[in-house]
């Protein structure tokens, strides 16, 4: 290959990664540029410029309704399901790779199997039941059927303590340390990257959860932001500017997160064992 | 394994005396239930006993307010008459033939392009990530104001061009590939993130000892990199697929399944049987309807891809 063409494809390369990253950053840039505008500037400026000059009221307008709490409330929701989730799948990831006991293929192998059970059909029998148990519209019906971790939770984790080496245990197990003693002091420490890897997932699959609520709750006390951001359309009609910039409030606690944590992200593909 | 137990032999001539002293205990028997328990618990009763309740709910006509009755295979025969299930049946199936292939292509490409030294490959790499943790609800709205047909970027820029653009949306035609566009939005740089993987868990030797034998570039591509990338197609396929079929938040806020009906996908006409008519008994049996095809769907994969891979799951 010659020197001319190598260049010419680097370029090409190159091209197409900024291409690719443009589209990927476009739509967050959009809520950006269009939650600063004035009603005005919405049909007068192009999408993608800035509206000069810049307005803060859409965000006022927005943060002096109801919103705060909806964004209370789903930090409370996702702050509960992922310590939920981290909590019951460590243990039962542990009991799985780790431990021996009678019947542990199999329950293992269902666990799996149910990694296939879709939560579309699940969701009418999951209100039935809370409806059974009158805890439609509380913080319990919203929270117990996802509070006790996730068939894929387990299956990270336990990808994860398969990789520590076999002989860890040994040393406490023949001090007299129980199975308990040597998950907390022994392994535990050793789990922090998989369980900032759990963690992510979980916190952004609750903060983005929304078929689940809308289903079982009702009341603006467990009212949280997906919902919240879906009934937009219908009280203030298809303002975009006011759309947007409480697209911009729900989006930003994420966009924070995921500055700080994405190499978790990427390390959870890693953690599922493809390569 | 074998240094554990040396380990144990060494440790455990050391700790003979101390043992001695007392009754060996079975410490552990009951732990790992204990430890499972909750789990458990959790699959039984909220992802087992559910699948059991759709199935019996939906041999009974039951609209929530009165009692339920027995109506054993009614709703199945109603089912096959039901022109509009067959017709969401169809939109659903549309959606994922839009969306799938598009992004699992795309993703596998950007991987191949990134599978080499680039300066700054942590940053791109970080980027395409980005919009997979979009809140789909937020993304709806995001992308409805991008498809606006008057004042949306996507028509403001074909203007610009002198292009009309659709009217997107609210266009019988173009809705649902709209939707779909969103989808492929959201994955394709998450999806690249397994091929990337998996790439580069392939061994370089292959690819050097098929160059020498005088393999093309393209021939290298078919017969050594994808083959070996079967367990991650494998994969992104099968999540793909699953979540592509039960496809709901980007439906509900940008188009509600219209114009027309054009993309009221099985999910969205669950939830209306269900929360807006009332209508559980035949809801389940529509439930029943999109588990079956879900499943027959990933058996079919596994047995598409599972001739060519073997797995390691222990």
């Amino acid at each position: 290959m010659t020197p001319i063409t190598a260049r010419i494809r680097r370029a090409l390369l190159y091209a197409v990664l900024v291409a690719g990253a443009f589209i990927s950053v476009f739509p967050y840039l959009l809520v950006l540029l269009t939650a600063f505008k004035t009603q005005a500037q919405l049909s007068s400026t192009a999408p993608w410029l800035p509206g000069l000059p810049p307005t803060t009221d859409n965000l006022a307008t927005m943060l002096s309704g109801d919103f705060p709490r909806f964004i209370l409330n789903t930090a409370i929701m996702t702050a509960v399901l992922t310590a939920g989730q981290l909590v019951f799948t460590t243990f039962a990831a542990y009991a799985f790779a780790r431990l021996r006991f009678r019947g542990r293929d199999v329950l293992f192998w269902l666990f799996v199997a149910t990694m296939m059970v879709p939560s579309a059909v699940t969701m009418i029998p999951l209100f039935l039941i809370m409806r059974e148990l009158d805890l439609v519209n509380t913080w319990y019906g919203l929270l117990i059927p996802y509070v006790l971790g996730t068939p894929y939770g387990i299956f990270l984790m336990r990808q994860f303590f398969k990789t520590l080496p076999a002989g860890l245990e040994e040393a406490a197990r023949i001090d007299g340390a129980g199975p308990l003693t040597i998950l907390l002091r022994v392994l535990l420490p050793l789990c922090r990257p998989a369980l900032g890897t759990l963690a992510i997932i979980t916190i952004i699959s609750s903060w983005n959860s929304f078929l689940w609520p809308l289903i079982i709750t009702s009341g603006d006390e467990t009212k949280v932001i997906t919902v919240a951001i879906a009934t937009l359309k219908d009280g203030i009609g298809v303002d975009y500017h006011l759309m947007m910039a409480g697209s911009l409030i729900a989006l930003a606690p994420m966009v924070v997160i995921f500055i700080f944590f994405q190499k978790y992200i990427v390390r959870s593909v890693v953690l599922t064992g493809l390569k | 394994m074998t240094s554990g137990t040396a380990q144990r032999r060494v440790a455990g001539a050391a700790g003979l005396a101390r043992r001695a002293e007392r009754p060996p205990r079975r410490r552990g028997r009951w732990h790992p239930y204990l430890f499972i328990g909750p789990s458990l618990f959790g699959v039984v009763a909220f992802l087992l006993l559910p699948m059991v309740i759709v199935i019996v709910l939906s041999l009974f006509d039951w609209e929530l307010l009165s009692a339920p009755e027995f109506a054993g295979l009614d709703n199945y025969r109603r089912l096959i008459g039901d022109g509009e299930t067959w017709h969401s049946l169809g939109v659903t199936v549309g959606y994922v033939l839009l969306s799938i292939p598009l992004q699992t292509v795309l993703a596998l490409a950007l991987a191949l392009l990134l599978d080499r030294k680039i300066t700054g490959m942590r940053f791109y790499r970080a980027l395409f990530v980005v919009p997979w943790m979009a809140t789909p609800i937020v993304l709806a709205l995001i992308w409805s104001w991008i498809f606006d047909p008057r004042d949306g970027a996507i028509n403001s820029a074909l203007a610009m061009i002198g292009i009309t653009g659709p009217d997107w949306l609210s266009d019988p035609a173009w809705a649902l590939p709209a939707v779909a566009l969103v989808s492929v939005w959201q994955y394709t740089g998450y999806n690249m993130l397994f091929f990337l993987a998996g790439l580069q868990g392939i061994p370089k030797e292959l690819h050097d000892a098929a160059a020498i034998d005088g393999a093309t570039s393209a021939q290298r591509f078919w017969r050594v990199t994808l083959p070996l990338l079967n367990p991650t197609m494998f994969f992104v396929m099968v999540t793909n697929m699953i979540g592509a079929f039960q496809v709901f938040d980007t439906v509900y806020a940008m188009t509600a399944g219209g114009p027309s009906r054009s993309t009221e996908v099985l999910n969205f006409r669950i939830f209306e049987t269900a929360f807006k008519q009332f209508d559980f008994g035949y809801a389940a049996t529509l439930s029943t309807l999109l588990f079956v095809i879900i499943f027959l769907v990933t058996v079919a994969q596994v047995r598409f891809f599972g001739k060519r891979t073997t797995y390691d799951l222990s």
